[in-house]
């Protein structure tokens, strides 16, 4: 494949596999690694009893700063928003910076989910799982900080639309409830993601685990997966459906964080090129968050050979990519300040860059534009402490964009009358501190507790860009180990080469069996033809869902705002297409994405904890480096003796038959 | 994986042949006689207004394919080798779109009230920033850079033809990152100075996106139609495989939803915010029969191509895909009908639509084809010896 030698040992980094000649493509996974050594190498973080020091510190670090958080959203529920510094006209404080910060932070991991899956970069795949969990908890840090912010926090509830004795309906003209169906939207579509992308990889800790009660735990959350090739290929196709509704969502969230302040009349507020900008922005924050936490845990846990030098080469390539944009975003707010020839347009600017809060415009434009400068620099891309630095840099540069945005705009209103100052309060610091804690603490959890690398995928890497070199056949005929079995539930194959096992599904199918299956740890691609799948329907299941949601979203809307509880607001009209878009969208997107994972699960007839399959032992390894075919008894030509031969000479390894109930 | 035949691909499937003369001469007198038509049957002042609708249509595929040649080296992208050479024609087509802008100078007095007599009510800095001299010189600029960027690519891909230099790839490669800087300084400026300046009050962040979402969405819908004629023509043979068309496809999908999402941020933001000094822009467009483009330009720029091109199947035809394209390329040149004209000689009271603007976006088209024919009968249709050619005809969607 490569010329690049794979000696992973040689220097910090590993080896360099950052240079690619034009027409080659270098290893995505280093050292000499088969698929039995990724299962072991991820599942054995989560299975080893001993933790690195350094997780532990940092395990009670977060944990005490998590405790802060929670001290101060009880004490401010106590006291009330008072103990903030928000005040007239800063009314959005710290609270808000620090949630569109952290909803920008969750960005990461769908893009690198959704949109790389989509564009087919496969470097993606031993970091993605890890993003998508990264996504989850800054989501839950972000969703946290509106919500306590509302002042009368036990009727929180009053957001979502449902019939009332007060016989009113919440906004749906107003970004803020946009915000809510955006930001849900996200969380339970990411989680989604995040999940069935993990079901391989849970039934791989299920079928090593020791212990009862993790066999119990891994085994209820794998929902009885077997790595039925039927499965994967509706599988695939769910995961490739869902990428594609998650790539638009990611958009959507920040365009609609991005709403809640470009819909308004303020200055530095209300440019149109902000839905864009923020996504970018996030994408940005996100990916340097990422980088952060990645080089630490790499580390710690020994994953030189899958988060290799290219892995974060590309990662500080798209921080560069990013950065510069975030940068033309800031140029071209500039340059239109300017050319509007609006004094409050010009004067917000100008007073951005030497007003009072001049220090946190030229903290954002450092951090932001110049910072990621450094990328350019090959030998900077490849000096973890100086990579390090710049995502740190860039994180805070990114939490005092928001800050210049929230703050310096609020504070000078269009009149004098109307200015004012803002800090913040202990209680604001704390917070923000505390709000990291909670995000570190869920993190480290994570990494050491779920499979934190996707196995299945990057097994599937390494078969289709041949980093695994098939085994030599070593016997004409299988072993064969059919002794005591009387009344057989199916026979079963047992290969140790994904192509091998391609070649025989084409025989068997030739030899006319229609009741059997494939089975293996990661969907071999080319499999599904040989075996005669048949596209799956699933697509059809998730457009009715997209349609059901769009409708019914906007039905909901109608009903409410503009029949049921006919309310002016901001002289909008009370059937205002443009502003039901956002949640119209989001419950298109929500509904047809639980049209994606349930209609999966459903085809599949998943959850399913019991099958013949699983009474062999050998078969524990399906989840792992094995292959197998299995002929079930049901099946119109199976015979005993007959099956068993004709399996013998697939050139596989092993034969068995399958205890019946 | 690989499910693409090895046969070699014949050497006159790779070549336009000797026909293709014939071709350029008749693109040539189609553009010159379309334009020629369109100017002698309305006034100068309207006339030269679709004639920036025409030449912002032109202009746009060949800055869309610009950004595609560029994106392709700076991802070492391989599935696209086979359709970039194309996309490296219709970028190298910029040269003769900057001699037909010289018709822009020469009206744009008529068309852009900062050169006329409108000028007065703007700050010293805004006069000189749109001064004809300043204007002149930006686009000058502009062009320039484009020119250089796409002979760039271009030379040295079909360098590589002959040589096979592996070098030179890397070389592409190494220069795309600044040239992506360049571009997109460059289209910014030029589309503000070009089309948003028709209205020098107005100013929307955003605009310069917007424009570039159009160059691509149009640029992927000609390079279809481009390779449909020609494999109907028997050629490229099986370097431009069906993947390749879903590939092609998907991407088209991805940017009309693209173009849909910046031109409803655009709107969303204006409207509800409701500034008159905004908002006069769409109140514009919405009245006097403009509201109606406005109504066309949702459904047939956005939601018909969307629903149609949703279901694998459809990405996988070509005759549904060239259909789309050519369809998506109708209502490209409807959208910057929709941009430009309301603002100009009496658009504003009632809206317009007719002979000269299908007159002048044809033959400015016609133009860019005859310079595409031209350049490309000289080259191979594919870039034949790049090294990551085998990638792209192994390519296929799972």
């Amino acid at each position: 494949m490569s010329t690049i030698a794979m000696d992973s040992s040689s220097s910090d980094r590993g080896a360099d596999n950052t240079i690619e000649a034009p027409g080659e493509r270098a290893p995505l996974v280093l050292g000499k690694h088969d698929y039995g050594t990724v299962t072991d190498t991820i599942c054995g973080i989560a299975e080893k009893a001993e933790v690195p020091k350094a997780w532990k510190i940092a395990f009670v670090a977060s944990g005490m700063a998590m405790a802060v958080l929670f001290a101060m959203i009880g004490y401010l529920f106590l006291e009330g928003v008072g103990v903030w510094g928000v005040n007239k006209p800063a009314g959005w404080g710290f609270a808000i910076v620090n949630f569109v910060f952290w909803v920008g932070i969750g960005h990461a991991g769908t893009l690198i989910s959704a949109i790389l899956f989509l564009f087919r970069q496969k470097w993606r795949t031993s970091i993605n799982r890890f993003a998508e969990a990264m996504t989850i908890f800054a989501v839950m840090c972000a969703g946290i900080l509106p919500a306590i912010h509302v002042g009368s926090v036990w009727v929180i509830y009053w957001v979502f639309p449902y019939p009332n004795q007060m016989a009113m309906w919440p906004n749906f003209r107003s970004p803020l409830l946009w915000d809510v169906f955006a930001v849900s939207t996200y969380a339970t579509v990411s989680m989604l993601f995040w999940y069935m992308g993990m079901i391989p990889d849970l039934a791989s800790l299920r079928d090593r685990a020791k212990g009862r009660i993790q066999r119990i735990a891994y085994g209820l959350a794998s929902l009885g997966w077997r790595g039925s090739q039927r499965h994967w290929h509706r599988y695939e196709v769910a995961y490739m459906l869902l990428a594609a509704l998650a790539a638009p969502l990611v958009l959507s969230v920040h365009s609609v964080v991005s709403f809640d302040f470009a819909v308004s009349q303020l200055p530095g507020w209300h440019t149109t090129i902000f839905p864009p900008y923020f996504v970018v922005g996030a994408v940005f924050s996100g990916f340097a968050m990422v980088l952060m936490l990645l080089l630490p845990v790499r580390n710690w846990f020994g994953m030189k050979d899958f988060i290799t030098a290219k892995h974060l080469d590309n990662i500080a390539k798209v921080i560069l990519v990013t950065g510069s944009i975030v940068g033309y975003a800031y140029s071209i707010e500039l340059f239109i300040a300017w050319y509007s020839g609006n004094h409050y347009e010009v004067f917000a600017f100008v007073n951005r860059a030497l007003g009072p809060y001049a220090f946190a415009y030229w903290i954002m434009v450092s951090c932001n534009v110049l910072a990621p400068q450094l990328l350019w620099s090959k030998k900077i891309r490849s000096n973890l402490k100086a990579l390090f630095m710049i995502a740190v840099l860039v994180n805070v540069g990114m939490w005092f964009e928001r800050y210049v945005i929230v703050i310096t705009s609020l504070s000078r209103d269009f009149l004098p009358s109307s200015w004012g100052t803002y800090s913040p309060t202990w209680v604001d610091i704390l917070t923000l501190v505390g709000s990291f804690g909670l995000f570190l603490h869920l993190f480290l959890l994570f990494v050491r507790y779920m499979p934190m690398m996707a196995m299945a995928e990057v097994k599937a890497v390494m078969h289709d860009t041949g980093l695994v070199q098939p085994k030599p056949a070593n016997a004409e005929k299988a072993e064969i180990a059919t002794a005591g079995v009387e009344n057989p539930a199916g026979a079963l194959l047992e290969f140790t080469d994904p192509d091998a096992m391609r070649e025989a599904a084409g025989k068997v199918r030739d030899a006319g069996y229609e009741n059997w299956d494939a089975y293996s740890p990661f969907p071999v691609h080319g499999l599904d033809r040989k075996m005669g799948i048949k596209r799956t329907k699933l697509p059809f299941v998730v457009f009715v869902g997209g349609a059901t949601g769009l409708l019914a979203g906007t039905l909901l809307q109608y009903a409410t705002n503009a029949v049921d509880y006919p309310f002016v607001t901001s002289g909008k009209p009370l059937s205002s297409i443009p502003a039901w878009i956002p949640v119209s969208f989001e419950l298109t997107v929500l509904l047809a994405a639980f049209g994606a994972f349930l209609g999966m699960l459903a085809m599949n007839g998943l959850p399913r904890f019991w099958h013949p399959t699983f009474t062999s032992k050998r078969f524990a390894r399906v989840t792992n480096d094995r292959f197998f075919i299995g002929i079930n008894a049901d099946d119109p030509k199976f015979d005993k003796k007959q099956t068993v031969t004709f399996l013998a000479g697939l050139g596989g390894t092993h034969v068995e038959l399958l205890e019946g109930e | 994986m690989t499910t693409a035949t090895t046969d070699p691909i014949p050497a006159e499937a790779l070549k336009l042949g000797s026909g293709a003369q014939k071709y350029m001469l008749g693109f040539l007198v189609l553009g010159a006689g379309a334009l020629g038509v369109a100017a002698l049957l309305v006034p100068f002042e309207h006339f030269i207004r679709s004639y920036v609708t025409g030449f912002a249509f032109a202009l746009s595929l060949s800055l869309g394919a610009l950004f595609f040649v560029i994106l392709q080296h700076l991802t070492r992208s391989g599935w696209s080798v086979t359709v970039r050479r194309l996309a490296e024609v219709m970028a190298g087509a910029v040269l003769p779109l900057a001699l037909l802008y010289i018709p822009v100078i020469l009206g744009m007095q008529a068309l852009y009230p900062w050169a006329g007599e409108g000028s007065g009510d703007f700050s010293a800095g805004k006069q000189a920033w749109l001064s004809p001299t300043f204007v002149i010189v930006r686009a000058g600029i502009c062009f320039g850079t484009w020119i250089l960027l796409s002979r760039f690519y271009l030379r040295n891909s079909t360098r590589q033809d002959e040589s096979g230099d592996v070098d030179l790839s890397r070389r592409m490669q190494k220069f795309s990152p600044v040239a992506m800087i360049l571009y997109a300084i460059t289209v910014t400026l030029f589309s503000f100075d070009l089309l948003m300046s028709l209205d020098p009050h107005w100013f929307s962040t955003i605009y310069g996106v917007y424009y570039f979402s159009g160059a691509l969405l149009s640029f992927f819908a000609f390079v279809i139609l481009m390779v449909f004629f020609l494999k109907r023509s028997g050629r490229l043979a099986h370097a431009v495989t069906v993947e390749h068309y879903h590939d092609l496809g998907k991407q088209l999908f991805g940017y009309i939803v693209f173009w849909a999402y910046i031109a409803f941020s655009q709107y969303m933001l204006i409207w509800y915010a409701n500034i008159p000094e905004e908002t006069q822009w769409y109140l514009l467009r919405q009245q006097g029969g403009w509201e109606d483009f406005g109504m066309l330009l949702l459904i047939g720029h956005f939601l018909l191509p969307f629903l149609i091109l949703l279901p694998r199947g459809m990405k996988r035809k070509p005759g549904v895909l060239a259909a789309i394209s050519f369809w998506v390329l109708l209502m490209h040149m409807i959208d910057l009908h929709w941009l430009i004209a309301p603002v100009g000689h009496g658009g504003a009271s009632h809206a317009y639509f007719g002979l000269t603007e299908i007159l002048c976006v044809a033959g400015l088209t016609a133009l860019f084809l005859a310079a595409i024919v031209f350049k490309l009968s000289g080259v191979s249709l594919i870039p034949s010896k790049d090294p990551r050619l085998p990638e792209s005809l192994a390519f296929t969607n799972h």
